[in-house]
């Protein structure tokens, strides 16, 4: 038979060809141009497991734990695998009704896409954060079959002793902006928010770990990757040793029971904060776990304001206290020498203005009317330093007081280790030109002499001030970190190392530290109030407020040679400064040199522990 | 191996078909046993999937060996009853078969299962090179025409009603034997022009165009057409007549696409004609069986190492998709090799079909190497994007004993039949 289309076997063989050579073209066009689809399978099977470090435990100045870390355990969700038919069980084991669960899938709807932005190995999201126990165990057993979901344990915090509230600082879930800003963090990841927490958030973090795993389609783990670069583990905050003494800050926060105020404590060759107190304050176990965001809400709206940190934000007139300054301010520019004498006939009077005075015996000298606080006395004292003839002006014998005061720390934020410090207030010559007038004189502002008027002070800058007088003329900025092991410095800044010099001699120091050793004896302001065997150096302060009643405030030191505590007392509305901040200062400091208080002052004790001056 | 004994006048069994179908299995079997071992196995313990393969491809053995006992003239001779056979077995499975992921088309036995449609190829090629290659056969003629058309057509009903579109469409192979054997060219010049109509209908319909703009236009372009041949007669009409069939055609196919298919049917033709963009849903599998492709670059991510098709991104990865775990762990290296195996054993056979004796031989020839061919290019365009998802495995590399055997019978009965009756 004659094969007439045999030439067509050749069309065969070329069509062929060619079209092997088409599909080969286009597989090539996938393989051989970029690694894009390289890069996609590998997201695609890989994982990776963020391992949740240890925040820093926190210890006291002498190694007591107050705050460490407790297991806390997330629910998370590959969105993509959640399945209808699970939902009622999961709204169940939350207690949650249909509406919460579509708002808490939607959100990780949207993490889940953020977070293949900025990390494209995993696209789950937080579910649930801070599972209770039961709900824990209940999800656990049942896991194997909640498509999509998977629990991650982290660490929260637990805390040993409920003290220090305000110092140590509470954590919380990261702001939305915080996500935006720091990509180390992810949604329900829990950072420091006030405190030392916060203040020190970068290393007592600690450095998160990643376990990368196979995973496949539907997201189960099918092994960890065994290569060493893709898995490290999670590195622990480092200890933290806090300053505080917290045996000292629970005393004192029982003493300040039923009060309002704050104390502050300082170790004045160091600037480490011994104390740091506010009252109303909070319990900081209520800032933990599932409760965290409930607990939040109600504080937040709670009138008496537990959150507010009056140490470093709350602004008194510093009353009394500040007489010691302007004390030293005067005799370092030879206003006045240690004898001199002003009388006092219960009162300054300035035509028609009288600044009351207690009644007291005499004309008094620089120590005399600190032990006794006369009003005249500091009248007199700052007129006579502004008006001084050679300073030219009214205004500018203030410009170099108010550089005094500055240099004592006052008007400017101490640069205490937390955030949201206040300045405090010290007028400018401008600032007083807008309250009384461009061509005002010193008979306008003469309550700034006794401490009264614009001048407004933090309790830290209070007892910084304390600090200053027992270091006879430097301080270094009070701090909350003592050491941090392995850290440079202990982690401490250049600044919490370097001395802040006072351009006042030493030798009117000792001029006005015996006027304060004498307010603690007859005679004194705060007599009465002092401890056996220990000179303590105090001032009283009794600080009008246009709130209500007198604030009672106390600045001391203890003890007088070579000084181991400075304190600055606040009690709001508490009256005269004798009445409960002398003698809470005093319990403090025996406290603390001592530790422990002498058995003849449990009747005291017992008296401030009871006295409830804010309605509950 | 032992392919060359008892052939009546001592011809050995073509070597390089032979040759060429080992190295496929060969492919076939490691590709199967990477892709199902465990993740992070570097051992080499066969997964339930390989050891069902190395069993396929022993049951693969015994029927070439029994295959090299057949009598040849038997082959020829049984043509006809073996396509009435298997008819009637793909016509009982309907009623007495089993179903397995949406298609009736399985007889179960115990564990195991058939699929008589992977023989009914063969008995389809068989029953055509016997129809054709009768003597003084010719391809023309209405009655001879229809008779070679109505020969693998009617295995195509059968295998829609069992509801396997993928195989059904292997039969339209057969238009490419036809072709070799005297069918005018225009013909598959046609065919083209019908299934360019075909797409350029489904676009218009995909993006929701009326489908009147596509028959103006084709209507409009004839016109021109016309005026320009105003003065050959015959050209008018055959112009005129191609533009209108053309325009009632894809105003057919406008229709049918509209109100015949199912939405997630014509989700996967969309996808494919890049209508569609959609990496989650029904594009998916199509999406990351290109990702699998393209992460192998030139040389591959290494035997077991392909996470794409191990983990399961890409389905039915030791199936249909098996091609993936080639390109993604063998990389274009390994597809260069891969497609020089099958091509070289189409071109071999297109070899060994020239060079028959008789008739029978070259069509029954040239039918295996269609029907390997179309697999290979509905499998193979599949995986890359080219073509609609269709599931169709891939001869002799897909893992699975009723393909395997299948292929391995196609296969083998003609290299006997050309061991014996070569020129």
């Amino acid at each position: 038979m004659q094969d007439v289309h045999k030439n067509r076997s050749r069309v065969f063989v070329v069509g062929l060809s060619f079209v092997f050579l088409l599909f080969l073209y286009r597989i090539g066009t996938l393989q051989l141009v970029d690694d894009k689809y390289e890069k996609r399978a590998i997201n695609n099977a890989l994982n990776k497991i963020t391992l949740y470090p240890a925040r820093s435990v926190i210890y006291d100045r002498f190694g007591k734990i107050i705050a460490k870390n407790a297991a806390s355990y997330d629910l998370f969700i590959f969105p993509k695998e959640e399945k209808v038919d699970n939902r009622l069980f999961i709204q169940q084991i939350l207690q949650i009704d249909s509406n919460q669960y579509n708002k808490l899938l939607t959100e990780a709807w949207i993490n889940s896409k953020k977070r293949q932005k900025n990390n494209a190995y995993n696209r789950s999201a937080i579910f649930y954060s801070n599972l209770n126990q039961q709900q824990y165990t209940a999800l656990r057993e049942n896991l194997y079959r909640l498509s999509g979901f998977y629990i991650e344990p982290r660490t929260d915090r637990a805390y040993e002793i409920f003290g220090g509230a305000h110092a140590f600082g509470y954590l919380g879930e990261a702001s939305e902006q915080l996500l935006k800003e720091d990509p180390y963090y992810q949604p329900g990841d829990l950072v420091g928010i006030t405190g030392i927490e916060r203040y020190y958030e970068e290393f007592m973090r600690g450095t998160k770990g990643i376990k990368t795993v196979w995973q496949d389609r539907t997201y189960k783990q099918r092994g960890e990757v065994q290569d060493q670069a893709f898995n490290y583990p999670a590195k622990s905050g480092p200890d933290f040793y806090a300053t505080i003494d917290i045996e000292l800050q629970k005393f004192a926060e029982e003493l300040f029971n039923g009060k309002r105020g704050s104390v502050v404590a300082i170790e004045p060759s160091t600037g480490e904060v011994l104390a740091f107190l506010n009252k109303p304050d909070y319990n900081p176990n209520d800032l933990v776990g599932q409760d965290r965001a409930r607990s939040f809400r109600k504080m937040l709206i709670d009138p008496k304001k537990p959150l507010y940190n009056r140490a470093v934000k709350g602004v008194y007139p510093p009353g009394s206290t500040v007489k010691t300054v302007l004390a030293l301010i005067g005799l370092q520019e030879g206003i006045i020498h240690p004898g001199s004498t002003k009388g006092c006939g219960g009162g300054y009077r300035m035509g028609n203005i009288v600044v009351g005075c207690h009644p007291h015996g005499g004309p008094l000298d620089v120590v005399g009317s600190i032990r006794i606080s006369c009003n005249s006395y500091y009248c007199g004292l700052f007129r006579e330093i502004i008006d001084h003839p050679k300073y030219g002006s009214t205004h500018n014998g203030y410009r170099v007081l108010e550089r005094y005061w500055r240099s004592f720390g006052l008007g400017d934020p101490t640069g205490i280790d937390l955030l949201g410090e206040s300045s405090g207030n010290v007028p400018t010559v401008e600032r007083l030109a807008k309250r009384h007038g461009k061509k005002w004189r010193s008979s306008m502002v003469i309550s700034l002499g006794i401490g009264q008027g614009e001048i407004l002070l933090t309790p830290l800058q209070l007892a910084n001030v304390a600090a200053i007088l027992a270091n006879r003329g430097y301080y270094i900025p009070p701090h909350l970190l003592k050491k941090v092991n392995g850290l440079k410095n202990n982690g401490l800044k250049e600044e919490y190392r370097t001395k802040k010099i006072i351009p006042i001699d030493a030798k009117h120091f000792e001029t006005v530290i015996e006027g304060m050793s004498q307010v603690m004896k007859p005679g004194g302001t705060a007599n009465g109030i002092g401890i056996n065997g220990i000179e303590i150096c105090g001032k009283t302060g009794t600080a009008q407020n246009p709130h209500g009643k007198d604030h009672s405030l106390f600045i001391a030191f203890a003890p007088r040679n070579n000084p181991k505590i400075a304190i600055g007392v606040i009690v709001e509305n508490g009256g005269f400064g004798a009445t409960y901040a002398a003698p809470i200062a005093s319990l403090m400091i025996e406290k603390y040199l001592m530790r422990d208080t002498a058995s003849s002052k449990q009747f005291m004790i017992d008296r401030l522990k009871s006295t409830v001056l804010e309605p509950q | 191996m032992k392919y060359q004994y008892s052939s009546s006048d001592n011809n050995k069994m073509d070597i390089w078909g032979v040759f060429f179908y080992i190295l496929l299995v060969a492919i076939g079997f490691i590709n199967i046993f990477s892709v199902t071992s465990d993740v992070n196995q570097t051992s080499l313990v066969l997964s339930d999937i390989a050891y069902k393969q190395l069993f396929f491809i022993g049951g693969a053995i015994v029927i070439i060996l029994t295959l090299s006992f057949a009598n040849v003239v038997l082959i020829d001779y049984l043509s006809y009853y073996v396509y009435a056979i298997v008819i009637l077995l793909n016509i009982a499975v309907l009623f007495i078969g089993k179903e397995v992921g949406g298609a009736k088309s399985w007889f179960g036995f115990g564990g195991f299962g058939i699929q008589p449609s992977e023989f009914l190829k063969l008995a389809t090629s068989m029953a055509l090179a016997k129809f054709l290659g009768g003597y003084g056969m010719r391809f023309s003629g209405w009655r001879n025409v229809t008779y070679s058309i109505g020969i693998f057509l009617f295995p195509v009903i059968l295998i829609l009603l069992q509801n396997d579109t993928g195989s059904a469409l292997v039969y339209f192979s057969f238009f490419l034997v036809l072709y070799r054997e005297g069918m005018p060219g225009y013909i598959i010049i046609l065919a083209f022009w019908m299934g360019l109509l075909t797409i350029l209908s489904i676009v218009f319909q995909g993006l929701e165009i009326s489908s009147y703009y596509l028959v103006g236009t084709i209507l409009g372009v004839g016109s021109i057409a016309v005026y320009f041949a105003r003065k050959s007669r015959q050209w008018v009409v055959l112009i005129t007549f191609i533009a209108v069939s053309s325009a009632v055609f894809s105003t057919i196919v406008g229709i049918v696409y509209d109100k015949v298919f199912q939405w997630y049917q014509k989700d996967r033709i969309e996808i494919v004609l890049g209508l569609k963009e959609d990496k989650q849903g029904m594009g998916y599998n199509l999406d990351q069986s290109k990702v699998a492709i393209g992460a192998g670059r030139f040389i591959g991510r290494g035997f077991q190492n392909g996470t794409q098709t191990k983990m399961g991104f890409v389905p039915e990865q030791h199936t249909d998709f098996i091609f993936c775990t080639i390109g993604e762990e063998w990389g274009f290296v390994g597809v260069i090799v891969f497609f020089s195996a099958f091509l070289g054993l189409l071109i071999r056979l297109i070899q060994l079909s020239e060079r028959q004796s008789d008739a029978y031989g070259r069509i029954l020839g040239y039918s295996v190497c269609c029907i390997l061919f179309f697999h290979w290019f509905v499998n193979i365009g599949m995986t890359i994007g080219l073509i609609p998802v269709i599931g169709i495995p891939l001869p002799f590399v897909s893992a699975g004993g009723s393909s395997l055997w299948g292929f391995t019978l196609l296969l083998f009965t003609f290299l006997r039949y050309d061991q014996v009756r070569r020129n």
